[in-house]
């Protein structure tokens, strides 16, 4: 059989009576961004999967939260749990990401989460 | 005898793979049942799911007993009639085998079923049997 | 019956996968490996799980700033209080019927308010506000809600000032979020379950803002359609 040999149910194992993403805690070692660091997502290549949007590739916003250390969807996604990273709540406005807003709203903006790969420091 | 090897949980309660061999009972209704996705189709309704699908996930959870609660190494062998891990594993097993063609949830249906059997909690010919009242009742005027 | 009043579709066949799923648990409970009443009320925990724990804990952080603090900082361990453990609930034991246990409550003032959506399906704060309504789940609201949130909250009744900054919260990783609203003039002395009535699910997703008089549970005026629309299949 050529098939690699793999356990399904190992993450049932780490995460029971811890919770996804705690079961991940103190794996990503030191952040690399803080709370109020400016940052543009980068626009990474997506072969196989992502959950990054395009909407805000290539954006500029702000840290708000680091929220929790965990494996990359990208690699999650194919089982590759070995290593985490920190993931960052990011605020943008909404003028930056769609540039045709209507300026009486300049002051509306979007949170959302990217993992520390999806980010550069702007 | 086929047998996946592909999973190797540390149960230490005798669990020793997926017995694949199909069973005649359920190779039938794997072969002429009815899935959702078609019947759904076929009388316009909407709804993703067969209305059995909580009923199924259900029986699913309570066969499990505390096996989904505890960190595995905790679980005592023999505490619950179907250990999560190894009907969940079981299933990915036949899904990949002897029931890739069934849709979802039907093949999750047939997977517990085919596990039931294999894990000695009831028998082929006693599920036959309670299938043929349960027949008689649901299709009797 | 007549042409004019056809009922809504359903499924007038019996397959044998649905004999086949009474089948086996009727045999399990003949075995005794459970009874049927153990099996009805794990269903009924899934069916009933709802948007009040949310609800409450919102009035409980409207009512004690300490609590509200928790809550904004370590959701998860704020759902507590409401009895929602993600991690350890019961009746399942391993967490709540959810994929991922990070909570976080999104606090609105009187200059901010935020609304909730996930644009690449349906990430939902299920343990703690019960399964998403449908429109949650189309790509109208998903894709639109990013892109023009005052419209699509106008369409849901909703109109917000210029000056009132709108916050989208897109739950595209393992963070799920509720939201904390305002609480609104006209409650003032009220005590919890009073306050928790008035937190409805779309209050705690955002599309709505919570009204003195508007609960979940009240009764809707119902009014016959004057043109019905009928189904043909």
């Amino acid at each position: 059989m050529s098939k690699i040999h793999h356990d399904r149910t190992h993450h049932a194992k780490k995460a029971t009576n811890i919770g996804d993403p705690q079961c991940f805690k103190g794996e990503a070692g030191a952040p690399k961004f803080k709370v109020g660091d400016r940052v543009r997502v980068k626009d990474l290549p997506d072969l196989f999967y992502t959950r990054t949007q395009t909407y805000p590739r290539g954006v500029v916003g702000t840290v708000t939260v680091l929220v929790y250390e965990s494996p990359a969807p990208e690699d999650e996604a194919w089982d590759n749990t070995d290593k985490s990273e920190w993931f960052y709540s990011v605020k943008f406005r909404q003028k930056d990401i769609w540039p045709d807003y209507h300026d009486l709203y300049a002051n509306d903006t979007l949170e959302t989460e990217l993992s520390e790969r999806w980010l550069e420091k702007a | 005898m086929a047998k996946s090897d592909k999973h190797h949980l540390d149960s230490g309660n005798g669990w020793h793979g997926t017995n694949v061999a199909p069973i005649a009972l359920l190779e039938n209704i794997r072969r002429h049942g009815k899935a959702w996705e078609e019947l759904s189709a076929k009388y316009g309704v909407a709804n993703p799911d067969p209305p059995w699908r909580i009923t199924l996930d259900a029986t699913c959870d309570i066969l499990a007993g505390d096996s989904s609660v505890l960190p595995q190494h905790m679980v005592v062998p023999g505490s619950c009639a179907l250990p999560s891990l190894e009907r969940r594993a079981e299933e990915d097993d036949l899904s990949e085998t002897i029931y890739a063609d069934v849709p979802f949830p039907e093949r999750q249906l047939l997977a517990l079923a085919h596990s039931m059997i294999r894990h000695g909690l009831f028998n082929e010919e006693e599920l036959a049997e309670q299938m043929k009242k349960v027949h008689e009742r649901l299709t009797s005027a | 019956m007549s042409d004019k009043h056809k009922p809504q579709p359903m499924v007038d066949e019996v397959s044998d996968f649905e004999i086949l799923e009474m089948a086996v648990r009727e045999l399990a409970i003949e075995k005794g490996l459970f009874s049927a009443d153990d099996h009805r009320r794990w269903t009924e925990y899934v069916h009933t799980l709802g948007p009040v724990p949310a609800a409450r804990l919102v009035a409980k952080a409207w009512l004690d700033p300490e609590y509200k603090k928790l809550a904004v900082t370590d959701g998860v361990k704020a759902s507590l209080a409401v009895g929602v453990d993600w991690i350890n609930s019961p009746p399942t034991g391993f967490g709540t019927p959810s994929d991922y246990c990070n909570l976080r409550v999104l606090e609105d003032t009187p200059k901010l308010k935020h609304v909730v959506v996930c644009t690449l399906c349906s990430c939902y704060p299920r343990p703690i506000l019960g399964q998403s309504p449908e429109w949650y789940r189309t790509p109208n609201y998903r894709r639109r809600l990013v892109r023009w949130p005052r419209q699509v909250l106008a369409e849901f009744g909703l109109q917000l000032s210029p000056e009132v900054e709108i916050r989208v919260a897109d739950s595209n990783q393992k963070t799920r979020y509720i939201v904390l609203p305002v609480r609104p003039a006209g409650t003032e002395g009220w005590t919890e379950d009073q306050l928790t009535e008035i937190v409805t699910r779309d209050c705690l997703i955002g599309v709505a803002v919570p009204k003195p008089g508007v609960t979940t549970n009240a009764k809707r005026p119902v009014h016959p359609a004057v043109h019905p629309v009928h189904h043909d299949h």
